[in-house]
């Protein structure tokens, strides 16, 4: 329900006016959410709250309608790139545990959901049948996982380990699992209701929409490697799998197939076939994707809706966030000790499965329809019951999930094991990675000095200082080369005869890939680093190569780190 | 290299002082001549050099020698004082009697090393030393320096 601030009808604003609107106001958002050390993606959603049907209006249902496809595509991206995280080798070790692990989650989220909304719904309606049929439903659609809050979260803080391992293999599962439980769910919630229903054909339907999303998704991935091994060029890729994308989403909307696993089919076909060539295909996707990322999560929020609730119905809405809650921490946790998963996943997983949106909603809209048409007015109850139930939990878990899953991965102790070099320089000033305490000369060392020195160091450059550690020159290991033409000169030869003047440095607060591409765009090999006085004082030598490889070897032992916990 | 290149006779002189401030004022003045150079920035630049320490180099031999902004070519003047300038302090401690003074541009590290390489080459022969603060004419030292490193 809008509220009356809807000033503005935005029917006839152009959509691109909407989406670059969205965007800035996501981004801004975020920024506040991240200040308060919340995801940013709880910010996303709160600005499309506050925008569309539960805030201001201004994102109406018909914009909302217009940009549909838009959302779709979105979520393809982000199903895509959950694929990529899909290898075969992960499945083969721990594919029993994943299935062992997503069961029990699915299953004590359904069962206890379902057990609180049937009591609640009984103590409402004094009619078992229809209190039970509307646990049945509600249970199985409580055993959905978000896929795409929760691994934003994960990107965002550039996790990596057994844990987001397991994250990313439950949520990619839950949907099958979800769809299955709804199928059977929905089809004695119908008889229950007096309508006929036949489990057969719904089972089928599941099948249909699990099956046809696996085959149009591995077609999507197969057509993709063929391309790629045709197209080498960076542009000529990223154009190919947005097309593929877009085909298998087109064909999943078409068939009316499982939209996000198509998506994910395809991504994890594809990395799959061709795990070292794809890599650098996911990347190219991973930074066009995050405009996307915001304006769906902004388009989220603008879609939930909260008003017009009534007392059962709040009690309802909490009953069945704490029966997920806890059904996904208790199944998450028995499955893990069941399937002897790590003490990390066990503790920690069930935090990490709290999001719910697309999926949810989906099947509330189905299950909405469904009861509507039965005719009953028991059942058109049930029907408003269901859709706002799910949208109003959906906001709640939307706010609270994220903040969990951040929670978890902290604690298993896998945040920043997942980063780039560019992601690890952005964190570290010059101070960082410099050398503190380079070999340096004072001005009036010896070349014989000096050659001892740096026959012991594989420094390319040397400050020069004063007496008072006032930087006065620079010595390369160029300018030495020529003191070997002078080798007699040696014990009257200073370094103040063989330095440059140090015209290129920088301070020790200024962020390091500013540094790195002044060093990479004047073609330097280091920066001395010096104090910010008038007379600036010797702090440090920054190397090029030797920021280069400390950046390098950083990722290298986060990554093993988190490999080791894998393994 | 040829020390002809950087050396010409009128930069060579039998210096009228004994002591290394005069010295040393003497050949920034000589250097200086004609360049538009200013003699006392030079000279300035030389004792900041020989604060550092002493270009007194052994066996009566000083090479004094400043690289500069704003020069555009090396210059090199030559000074010598047959009585010897004891308070040059030299590194063995013995006075100084040729005093090589070696001007190079800021910009032109490897020229100026190169340089001092090769005046130190053309004086380290003791007997070479000696035949030039015996010479006493400044026109024949040249002689002597330049046909050495020709």
């Amino acid at each position: 329900m809008s509220l009356p601030l809807a000033l503005f009808d935005m029917s006839h604003v152009p959509t691109l006016m909407i989406v670059g609107f969205a965007l800035f106001a996501g981004t801004v958002g975020a920024r506040v959410f991240q200040r308060l050390r919340i995801p940013q993606v709880v910010g996303y959603i709160a600005i499309g709250l506050l925008l569309g049907r539960s805030g201001l209006g201004l994102l109406g249902e018909e914009t909302i309608a217009r940009l549909l496809p838009f959302s779709f595509f979105a979520l393809g991206v982000i199903g895509f790139m959950i694929g990529g995280e899909l290898h075969r080798e992960v499945f083969r070790r721990f594919g029993r545990q994943f299935f062992t692990i997503l069961l029990a989650e699915g299953i004590s989220a359904f069962l206890l959901v379902g057990a609180l909304v049937t009591v609640l719904a009984y103590l409402w309606t004094g009619n078992l049948a229809s209190a039970l049929a509307l646990g049945l439903v509600l249970g199985a659609i409580s055993s959905a996982t978000a896929p795409a809050a929760t691994v934003d979260v994960l990107w965002e803080y550039k996790t990596r380990g057994i844990l987001t391992t397991t994250v990313f293999a439950i949520v990619a599962l839950d949907d099958g699992l979800a769809l299955v439980l709804y199928s059977i769910s929905s089809t004695i919630a119908m008889q229950l209701l007096g309508a006929e229903s036949d489990l057969l054909s719904a089972l089928g339907g599941a099948g249909y929409e699990l099956g046809g999303a696996i085959v149009v998704g591995s077609a999507g991935g197969w057509l993709l490697y063929a391309l790629m091994k045709w197209a080498r060029a960076r542009d000529k890729v990223l154009v190919f799998i947005l097309g593929t994308l877009a085909l298998v989403l087109g064909a999943a909307l078409m068939l009316e197939l499982d939209l996000i696993l198509a998506a994910m089919v395809l991504g994890a076909t594809i990395s799959n076939l061709a795990p070292r060539r794809t890599n650098e295909a996911f990347q190219i996707v991973e930074q066009f994707a995050p405009p996307i990322y915001v304006l769906f999560f902004v388009f989220v929020g603008a879609r939930l809706s909260i008003g017009n609730m009534s007392g059962w119905m709040w009690a309802i809405a909490f009953a069945y966030v704490g029966g997920r809650t806890g059904g996904k921490f208790l199944g998450s946790y028995l499955g893990a000790r069941w399937a002897h998963a790590g003490e990390t996943v066990r503790k920690y997983l069930g935090l990490c499965l709290f999001s719910q949106a697309g999926v949810a909603i989906g099947l509330a809209i189905l299950a909405a329809e469904r009861f509507g048409a039965a005719g009953s007015e028991l059942s058109q109850t049930m029907a408003g019951v269901i859709l706002t139930v799910v949208t109003a939990t959906t906001f709640l878990v939307q706010v609270i999930g994220p903040p969990c899953v951040k929670f978890a991965v902290q604690k298993a102790g896998e945040v920043g094991l997942n980063i780039t070099e560019e992601d690890l320089a952005r964190s570290y000033t010059v101070e960082s990675v410099m050398d503190a305490t380079p070999p340096a000369f004072l001005e009036r060392t010896t070349l014989a000095e000096i050659l001892r020195t740096i026959a012991d160091s594989d420094a390319m450059a040397y400050p020069v200082t004063d007496a008072e550690d006032h930087l006065v020159g620079v010595i390369t290991i160029r300018d030495l080369k020529t003191s070997f033409t002078a080798e007699h000169l040696t014990h009257w030869l200073l370094a103040h005869d063989l330095m440059q003047p140090a015209t290129d440095t920088i301070t020790p607060d200024v962020p390091l890939p500013e540094a790195l591409l002044r060093l990479r765009e004047k073609g330097l090999e280091f920066l001395i680093v010096v104090s910010k006085d008038e007379h600036p004082r010797l702090r440090g030598l920054l190397e090029l190569h030797g920021a280069e490889r400390l950046l390098s070897r950083e990722v290298v032992r986060r990554r093993q780190l988190a490999d080791a916990q894998v393994a | 290299m040829k020390l002809s290149d950087y050396l010409t006779s009128d930069r060579v002189v039998v210096l009228r002082g004994t002591s290394k401030t005069d010295a040393l004022r003497e050949l920034a003045e000589i250097v200086s001549r004609g360049n538009g150079l200013d003699a006392a920035k030079v000279e300035r630049a030389i004792w900041e050099r020989e604060r550092l320490m002493s270009t007194g180099i052994g066996n009566g031999l000083a090479i004094p020698h400043v690289r500069l902004a704003g020069l555009s070519a090396p210059r090199i003047a030559v000074g010598v004082a047959p009585a010897g300038i004891a308070d040059y302090d030299s590194l063995d401690g013995q006075p100084v009697c040729i005093l090589v003074l070696i001007l190079a541009p800021q910009g032109q590290h490897d020229t100026h090393i190169r340089l001092l390489a090769r005046v130190a080459d053309v004086l380290k022969h003791p007997q070479q030393a000696r035949t030039i603060v015996a010479a006493q004419d400044p026109q024949l030292i040249y002689q002597i320096l330049v046909g050495e490193s020709a």
